[in-house]
């Protein structure tokens, strides 16, 4: 297979990597780039652990090839506090709220967090439930998730 | 080992290019299902040929009657269209009940029908709307209805030059649809049906009927459909109507349902559909 030199932007900065077309974005994000925020739970879009942001929503990064990920605009769990190291607010609020336990499926949640409250900055209980129905988490039951995410679009509206 | 050569095609000229060029093509939007296929090795050694950055192709257009959606034109942009859920209820319906809000991101229609999974919820509702498939390759268009378009289980018109570039179909605001899965969210269907009525006073004057994962492909319930042709929508004769549907459909046992348990409810999911469709029962289409 032919090695193509290609340019990622993630969290603002570009990465010059070398990737074959079989590499997953997910993959290429974690052995290469080292942001191994982004998890591998499944690799079969079924689990969330994967996600990132691409221009502010929630994508699957298993589920993209990487070379097909060249010049887009990709924010992983690494990127969304600020450049001072401040938690976004959606990350501040699964601390406040304690919605992690063994913190696998935390990545995932919280970057779904974001892009629901990008999209929709004041969701209702069964919104929140709704975005999240792709997220899975084993250790939580999702109540302390499904708060924090409420928690968290209060905060920002104030 | 999975071998893929890539080719990056941002314009749809350069699609139809590669596709005439490249004996191997294998074109992937989304990625959504493509990956999921490569990843059960039922493709490997071919050239993917990335469609997603052709801007062209994306884009929901209101023609007046009709409407006109790019072939990658995702989930979410239809989930997202006041257009659509104003004036193709059903298809919003499908939109909203597919996968989740981070797939949609992601899923296109034009990969939805062209996957032709019998349980691709865009085509059920697209199919009740009266949707032509326009089909491309270098040189030359075509249009096809999409009662014509599917030909088996994952199997359509297309040749392996050529891709779907748009679907267009006809408004209505007296449509629904209904998706009956093993949860209510992340499931394929086991069932799911979609329904556009045209009433004159209180007697249907026109009824497109379409149901999926009940059969092969997609396909419209004929049976029903002219049992209820001229007939008041009433209990009684729905329930008569839709006897209909043992000819209609040839549900088999999978792994998420046997064919007699899709044969049980599927009189079930349309009566609902009807009901919602003309607003005249709870659960209504508003």
């Amino acid at each position: 297979m032919a090695k193509k030199e290609i340019t990622l932007n993630v969290n603002g900065k570009a990465y010059q990597v070398s990737v074959e077309p079989n590499e997953i974005l997910l993959n290429v994000l974690r052995d290469k780039l080292f942001l191994t925020g982004s998890k591998y739970g499944c690799g079969i879009a079924e689990c969330g652990a994967c996600s990132i942001l691409v221009d502010g929503k929630v994508q699957l990064s298993c589920m993209i090839p990487a070379i097909a990920a060249e010049g887009w605009n990709i924010t992983t769990v690494e990127g969304l506090a600020d450049k001072d190291g401040n938690l976004n607010p959606v990350q501040q609020a699964f601390i406040d709220r304690a919605a992690i336990q063994c913190g696998f499926c935390t990545p995932g949640m919280v970057v779904t967090g974001t892009s629901l409250l990008n999209q929709n900055p004041h969701p209702t209980e069964e919104e929140v439930k709704d975005y999240f129905r792709g997220n899975y988490c084993r250790c939580t039951g999702y109540t302390s998730i499904v708060e924090a995410t409420l928690m968290a679009a209060e905060k920002m509206s104030k | 080992m999975k071998n893929f050569a890539y080719r990056e095609a941002d314009s749809k000229d350069a699609i139809l290019a590669a596709l005439a060029e490249l004996k191997d093509a294998y074109v992937i939007a989304g990625g959504t299902n493509v990956m999921l296929n490569i990843l059960d090795k039922k493709v490997n050694d071919r050239t993917l040929v990335n469609l997603r950055n052709a801007k062209e192709l994306r884009g929901i257009k209101d023609n007046g009657e009709t409407i006109t959606i790019g072939a990658t034109t995702t989930i979410s942009d239809l989930e997202h269209s006041e257009l659509i859920a104003g004036e193709a209820k059903a298809l919003w319906q499908a939109a909203v009940s597919f996968a989740d809000p981070t797939t949609r991101h992601s899923a296109t229609v034009g990969g939805n029908i062209s996957n032709a999974s019998p349980a691709a919820d865009t085509a059920t509702a697209l199919m009740v709307l009266d949707a032509v498939v326009t089909i491309e390759k270098k040189g030359a268009k075509r249009e096809v209805a999409l009662t014509d378009f599917f030909k088996g289980v994952g199997k359509t018109v297309l040749a392996a030059d050529e891709i779907v570039t748009a679907i267009t179909f006809k408004k209505s605001h007296n449509c629904a649809f209904i998706k009956l899965g093993l949860r209510n969210a992340m499931a394929i269907s086991v069932a799911n049906v979609a329904v556009n009525l045209v009433k004159q006073g209180d007697v249907v004057k026109d009824i497109k009927i379409a149901m999926g994962s009940v059969a092969p492909t997609v396909r419209r319930c004929a049976e029903v459909e002219k049992a209820l042709l001229g007939k008041k929508l009433e209990d009684a004769v729905i329930a008569e109507a839709v006897k209909g549907l043992d000819k209609d459909i040839s549900p088999i046992d999978d792994i998420r349902a046997t064919g007699k348990y899709r044969k049980q409810v599927a009189p079930v999911l349309v009566t609902r559909a009807i009901y919602a469709a003309c607003g005249c029962k709870d659960g209504g289409a508003k």
